[in-house]
């Protein structure tokens, strides 16, 4: 039987075919999934927030933030023996769950989609496609020995990307 | 204090008495409010892991109904009410007389208007309390409000405190109104950068 390994806030996990990976129930987080079909081999990167900017080195999680977690993703991806030229990624995520009020707006969904697309890029690697922004949490399973997402929202059928 | 790891047992004692005094505080509003007898669930002071948050309720997937105000002042912090949506059903009913649910889990905007206001009276009451205790001005937010998955409900508010720490700190408490069986968790995170203060206020630092 395939497993489907969870991937929680600020973590990091790759695998290979016939097994997939998940994210549940995402809000503002930003998932970044990079895949090879050539080996079927594929990862999540489950980012929190846009910018390491400012944090400590010593205290530091680099798994937290998009342009950190990102090119660690790509790491272990190129330790598991991946090519970067098979590598393309896709984004899910990054929603506003609560509406602004007059007194504040979190926004910071929007600022982990935008800071995640800028370090996909950065590593040269081709997003596929984007399921990102919107006021809706989203669920994931990336199934790799397809590269096929497929999302859950509340009330709603399924998608695929 | 950036790292809630290193809170001693006193200190999270304390801080879980903070959230008694403002659970309290806030259980006698609602009770008022709806003329009905609350009770409330011992509170605590947890620290948990980023990825265990969800899970405190169910799971990351399950529906839930948030709240969400920010704490304003020389002690800030995010305050978050999650209920299940058949408990805000039942609190719309015991509110507004004659009030017929029509979609499960979508809400007009007089019951969103409704609902974001129970929030304000229970933030606004549990915030009033620890002003008093703790002689520091608190002020709350307009409340926000959104039907969706814990899990996804929940990463937004504590994105940002979880900056520098991979725990969070939260306190935490529940009313249950015993004939219906009503469940509200009320979650208070103090801002990182004012748990220090809050911590030197209630003589435990």
């Amino acid at each position: 039987m395939p497993e489907v390994y969870p991937v929680g806030m600020a973590e990091i996990r790759i695998a290979k075919a016939p097994d997939a990976l998940a994210a549940y129930g995402v809000g503002s987080c930003v998932i970044v999934a990079m895949y090879d079909p050539k080996s079927s081999i594929g990862g999540l990167a489950h980012v929190i927030l846009p910018d390491s900017t400012g944090v400590a080195p010593d205290r530091l999680n680099p798994k937290k933030f998009a342009d950190t977690a990102i090119p660690l993703l790509f790491q272990t991806l190129s330790h598991a023996g991946v090519f970067k030229g098979n590598l393309w990624a896709k984004m899910v995520g990054g929603a506003e769950m609560f509406p602004p009020t007059e007194d504040f707006s979190l926004n910071i969904g929007k600022k982990n989609s935008e800071a995640a697309l800028t370090a996909v890029k950065k590593l040269g690697i081709p997003v596929m496609a984007t399921e990102t922004g919107g006021t809706i949490g989203r669920s994931m399973v990336f199934r790799l020995d397809s590269g096929r997402i497929s999302l859950t929202v509340l009330g709603e059928s399924s998608k695929e990307i | 204090m950036d790292d809630v790891l290193k809170l001693t047992k006193e200190q999270l004692d304390a801080l879980r008495e903070m959230g008694n005094i403002g659970s309290g505080n806030a259980a006698t509003a609602l009770a008022q409010f709806l003329n009905r007898k609350i009770d409330m669930d011992v509170p605590s002071a947890k620290i948990l892991p980023l990825n265990e948050i969800s899970r405190l309720i169910g799971g990351p997937e399950q529906q839930v109904m948030g709240i969400f105000l920010k704490v304003m002042g020389k002690l800030s912090g995010r305050f978050i009410l999650l209920l299940p949506t058949t408990t805000a059903v039942k609190l719309l009913k015991a509110l507004m007389p004659g009030f017929e649910s029509s979609t499960p889990g979508k809400f007009s905007e007089m019951e969103t208007s409704c609902m974001r206001e129970i929030g304000n009276i229970l933030a606004g009451a549990f915030l009033n309390a620890l002003s008093v205790l703790t002689r520091v001005p608190m002020l709350n937010s307009l409340p926000s409000m959104a039907i969706d998955m814990a899990g996804a409900l929940l990463d937004s508010v504590i994105s940002d405190n979880a900056a520098v720490s991979d725990y969070v700190l939260m306190i935490e408490t529940s009313f249950i109104e015993s004939q219906e069986n009503l469940r509200i968790h009320i979650f208070l995170l103090p801002d990182p950068k004012s748990l220090d203060r809050l911590l030197e206020i209630l003589g435990v630092k």
